[in-house]
């Protein structure tokens, strides 16, 4: 299950999602400018505030790293 | 496998070298941790010849499809280069996944990052209430109060990003004057939440899991003083990221890579750089892309002539 927490103007947050799609890898999203519940979710997962998050799997990735990514994903 | 030449870094410099490279011909690999570098975080882009206007990120999107129609190019992304090694007449690459490559040549084309304030708070509260990409993390300011370090044109970049969220903006301004453009300050002020204090030297960023406030001294009187907020916008422009050169080539007090900026060549042959990693007087996108292109011409000449 992978999840990304998200802003609406993030280009990184863009980028992976791109990069979700591009290896089809499906995910939910979070903006968490607009869904308090999701902000309080990204800090507590993340002990941060910043974007993107994303969580695959209960691994916790802070921005988008590709390298980071396909490790959390096993490829 | 040897490579005529190695690439690092992907922005806008690292993709036009790679372009000419390709259809120079040479054998190339270019390693980037992802393509696209600094403009992707610019928001919107209106002076890149060509493009009226555009996004970083749909710029970003143009380069690598170019990059991937010229082909010819390996690409390793995901990797950020550790190290560069002089070896055997060429050089040896290591990235922090512990795959090493090797290269006749190198061009060094890895860019800026934006500056520290390097005080006490900033490392602590980084992404808890300090940020250095508003574009990313000003929708987080919702309703809240934010500081934007830096009355130059990337500060007020920061406040126009801030400006649909936050409910106050101070600006925070060393000098004793703003450095932006008119155009960008007059659409702050039209706002009604923009307080600028001049001759401030930000001491410490101040929360407790999260900022909630800074502490700055006001450089007429010396008294410090404190703010309450939430989020501190870090804009005081831009360092080289010349470390992984360090021992390697020169580099000036300013930490950038002196280069010749006729032909991009560094102090150690074999080695060149472009765009904002080198001592360039002006750091644009127009200008890392012809940097990058004199270089790979000056490589494939040196090349040719070996």
């Amino acid at each position: 299950m992978v999840k990304i927490y998200t802003t609406t103007t993030c280009p990184y947050c863009v980028m992976a999602k791109d990069y979700f799609k591009k290896i089809g890898i499906q995910y939910e999203e979070f903006n968490v400018a607009e869904d308090e519940k999701a902000r309080e979710e990204l800090v507590r997962k993340s002990h941060q505030m910043g974007v993107p998050v994303i969580d695959i799997d209960g691994t916790i990735i802070v921005g988008f790293n590709r390298a980071e990514i396909d490790r959390a994903l096993g490829k | 496998m040897l490579y005529d030449l190695i690439i690092i870094g992907g922005g806008p410099a690292g993709v036009a070298a790679g372009i000419y490279a390709s259809r120079k011909k040479l054998k190339t690999l270019l390693i980037t941790e992802s393509i696209g570098g600094q403009p992707v975080i610019a928001g919107t882009i209106n002076n890149f010849i060509g493009f009226k206007s555009i996004s970083g990120i749909e710029l970003k999107n143009i380069f690598e499809e170019h990059l991937h129609f010229q082909g010819g190019v390996d690409l390793k992304e995901g990797l950020r280069v550790e190290k560069i090694v002089k070896k055997d007449g060429g050089f040896l690459i290591s990235a922090n996944n512990g795959e090493s490559f090797e290269t006749k040549v190198v061009l060094i084309a890895v860019g800026s990052s934006p500056k520290r304030l390097n005080i006490p708070g900033e490392e602590k509260f980084e992404g808890k209430g300090v940020f250095y990409c508003s574009i990313c993390d000003a929708p987080l300011m919702k309703d809240k109060v934010a500081a934007v370090i830096g009355g130059g044109n990337s500060g007020y970049y920061s406040v126009l990003d801030l400006l649909p969220y936050a409910s106050k903006i101070y600006v925070l301004e060393y000098g004793d004057s703003l450095r932006a453009d008119p155009v960008y300050q007059d659409k702050a002020n039209a706002s009604g939440k923009v307080e600028v204090i001049t001759m401030a030297a930000v001491k410490e960023i101040l929360g407790d899991d999260f900022v909630r406030g800074l502490k700055y001294e006001d450089r007429k009187s010396g008294e410090l003083r404190e703010l309450k907020l939430d989020g501190v916008f870090v804009a005081i422009g831009y360092q080289s990221n010349s470390g992984l050169a360090k021992n390697l080539v020169e580099i000036n007090q300013w930490g950038k890579i002196v280069v010749n900026h006729q032909s991009q060549t560094t102090s150690l042959e074999g080695v060149w750089a472009a765009g904002d990693v080198t001592d360039v007087f002006y750091n644009q996108i127009n200008i890392a892309v012809g940097d990058a292109v004199k270089a790979v011409l000056n490589i494939y000449d040196y090349l040719n002539r070996k």
